[in-house]
């Protein structure tokens, strides 16, 4: 549905994000991490539009749309949220997902915008607050707004840029279900998120990124046990460390290469 | 009943929050300002050609700052050069006229001719964005009064005399006033039309925020270049009704078409009123052109400083407009009973609170 044939965006001289090529299955879930700086954000903005890569070509279904603009691709179906949200910050939550509705989703009258709008809220959980406005919300709810506007433009491909930080726990529970629950009503996703628990119960495949490279692309288990991405996350002397723990433990159990969840895992979960 | 304790005082705020219910403000706004313009209607009869000298411009000003409410109130772009739609109108007339052409092909051709400038004109400036928009636009008005001063067309630096209507003198001034109330009128209907319209809803959504409006599907070039030529129209009709008016067009200077004071008006008496409302910019108008007039007849020595501290005022304290204030002011609470002393000291509340929030 989507492929990335290496993209890479220089900022001056500065590598953002260096010959990037990736493939978006249509219809699955793609989780995107990183370190902070890894140009996770920018991979965003540059399917999204808001940037033009430096070199490389981005397609969607087939179609080149490198040089589109960001409303052409979210009229072809591409949608995206905003890490640092954007809401219409003097119009009321539902007046902010009718835009999305008449404009992205191709609604002329504003009554269908609207009948939609309300559905989006519905589904998101936002219904009873339709009234207040964009920058009357809390973190949680300003995440969901940017959801439900993008939901609201009836997208094919979903781009999720860090919906879930900043949330409590129970809310990351929420997201991860609504995530889930978008993706099974066909929407293609792709998630970049830091909250690590969340983005491997929700993905198919987890994409790594380093210094603005690919440095691993597998099923979720496959990914988090790769020791270049734990040396990524958390420096070569923690991973030297851990392969050296991990082969002690091995030669007293004899069992390295499936080693059960130990202590050293919860750094998995730990990282927001 | 009960003293109402400040627990079911915040009750009532967040079911104000919470209700969902549409907006149907536009109505009363319009049916308001048509009022508004109906009840200034009937200054000619009282037969006061002072009176109604005076409010023609007032009346004026309502088009002009209603004009540049379409790109500075709903797109959210600070142009500070409408006044170049203004002249062009004056001088689109002015040049008809003077080839003793019918004065209606003037008012015909005045919004064409206004409306292609502002198109190929918004094409480049609109690329630019905040502080250097506002710059562009104020500098190509400028430029472009001193430009059409250069060419001598019926008098010196560029100025036209016009000759008189024909008609008797009463009877020429009521007809100019009707002519900027009618297109006062047609404007407020733009506007409200504006306000519930797929367009207006892109110009809001440019306007709170850029980003998300083009990633939401909006086109915000094209829509932008669309709101800066809806605002050059109803100012070059009123450039063309004014330059008849007065009998001369005069590019520059104090009280000449391209005076880039009338811009500064247009932006002020929009804020004043409030920006991008269906009301705002006749009220502000209404106020701020009949002080200027007022004052600068009765309290000449006050005139300017009177004009500045309300400026800083406005700027300070009330960014948003009267209409907000007037909005914070009666909007109730849907679903929630209560008598009418606790509304009005409830909406004190909230105007007083919203007035602090703004200042200091």
């Amino acid at each position: 549905m989507l492929e990335l044939e290496h993209i890479t965006k220089r900022f001056g001289g500065l590598p953002a994000v260096e010959d990037l090529s990736f493939r978006l299955r249509s219809g699955e879930v793609l989780g995107m991490i990183g370190p902070n700086g890894a140009g996770k954000s920018t991979a965003i903005s540059l399917i999204g539009g808001a940037l033009a890569p430096t070199s490389g070509t981005i397609r969607f279904q087939g179609r080149d749309i490198t040089r589109l603009a960001p409303h052409q691709r979210a009229l072809l179906g591409i949608a995206r949220t905003f890490q640092i949200t954007q809401p219409f910050a003097q119009l009321d939550i539902r007046e902010n997902v009718i835009v999305g509705a008449l404009f992205g989703g191709g609604v002329r009258s504003r009554a269908r915008a609207a009948r939609r709008a309300d559905a989006v809220l519905e589904r998101v959980g936002l219904a009873h607050k339709a009234r207040l406005k964009g920058d009357e919300l809390t973190v949680a709810d300003r995440k969901r707004l940017e959801m439900a506007r993008a939901l609201a433009t009836n997208p094919q491909l979903l781009l999720l840029d860090e919906v879930m930080a900043g949330l409590t726990p129970r809310e990351v529970g929420e997201a991860v279900g609504l995530i889930r629950e978008i993706n099974q009503s066909g929407v293609t996703v792709l998630v970049v998120e830091h909250v690590m628990r969340a983005i491997t119960g929700v993905s198919d495949r987890i994409l790594v990124l380093h210094h603005g490279r690919k440095i691993a692309e597998d099923a979720p288990d496959a990914v988090l046990s790769d020791p270049r991405v734990v040396e990524a996350y958390l420096g070569e002397r923690y991973a030297r460390q851990r392969a050296a723990d991990q082969a002690r433990r091995g030669a007293e159990t004899g069992s390295a290469a499936f080693d059960p969840p130990t202590p050293d895992d919860t750094w998995k979960e730990g990282l927001v | 009943m009960a003293k109402p304790t400040p627990d079911r005082e915040i009750e009532a705020d967040a079911a104000l929050a919470l209700a969902p219910r549409e907006s149907k403000d536009w109505r009363w706004s319009l049916g308001l300002g048509i009022v508004i313009l109906a009840v200034i209607g009937l200054i000619p009869l009282t037969g006061d050609q002072s009176a109604l000298g005076m409010w023609t411009f007032i009346v004026m000003y309502c088009v002009l700052a209603q004009g540049w409410n379409f790109i500075g109130g709903f797109a959210g772009h600070a142009a500070f050069g409408n006044v170049a739609f203004f002249g062009i109108g004056a001088y689109t007339v002015s040049l008809v006229l003077e080839r003793n052409m019918p004065y209606l092909l003037g008012l015909v051709l005045a919004p064409i001719i206004a409306g292609l400038f502002a198109f190929l004109l918004g094409l480049p400036v609109l690329r630019l964005r905040g502080h250097y928009f506002a710059i562009a636009t104020l500098g190509i008005a400028e430029a472009l009064g001193q430009v059409i001063q250069s060419k001598n067309v019926g008098g010196t630096a560029g100025e036209i005399s016009l000759n008189p209507p024909g008609l008797n003198f009463e009877l020429t001034n009521s007809l100019f006033f009707y002519g900027f109330l009618v297109l006062s009128l047609l404007t407020l209907l733009g506007t409200t039309w504006l306000t519930r319209s797929r367009f207006g809803y892109a110009l809001v959504a440019i306007r709170e925020n850029e980003q998300a409006a083009e990633a939401l599907g909006i086109a915000t070039y094209w829509y932008k270049v669309g709101a800066f030529v809806l605002s050059a129209l109803p100012t070059a009709v009123a450039g063309g009704l004014f330059a008849y008016w007065q009998l001369s067009f005069d590019p520059v200077g104090e009280g000449g078409a391209f005076d880039v004071s009338i811009s500064v008006a247009m932006v002020l008496m929009t804020f004043l009123g409030g920006a991008g409302t269906i009301l705002g910019p006749i009220l502000g108008a209404i106020i701020i052109e009949y002080l200027d007039q007022y004052t600068s007849i009765s309290f000449t020595a006050i005139h300017g400083p009177l004009l500045g501290v309300l400026i800083i005022l406005v700027t300070i304290f009330l960014p948003q407009g009267l209409i907000r204030l007037v909005q914070e002011l009666i909007r109730a609470p849907a679903g929630v009973k209560q008598s009418y002393p606790m509304r009005v000291r409830q909406g004190v509340r909230r105007v007083t609170r919203f007035i602090l929030s703004n200042g200091i």
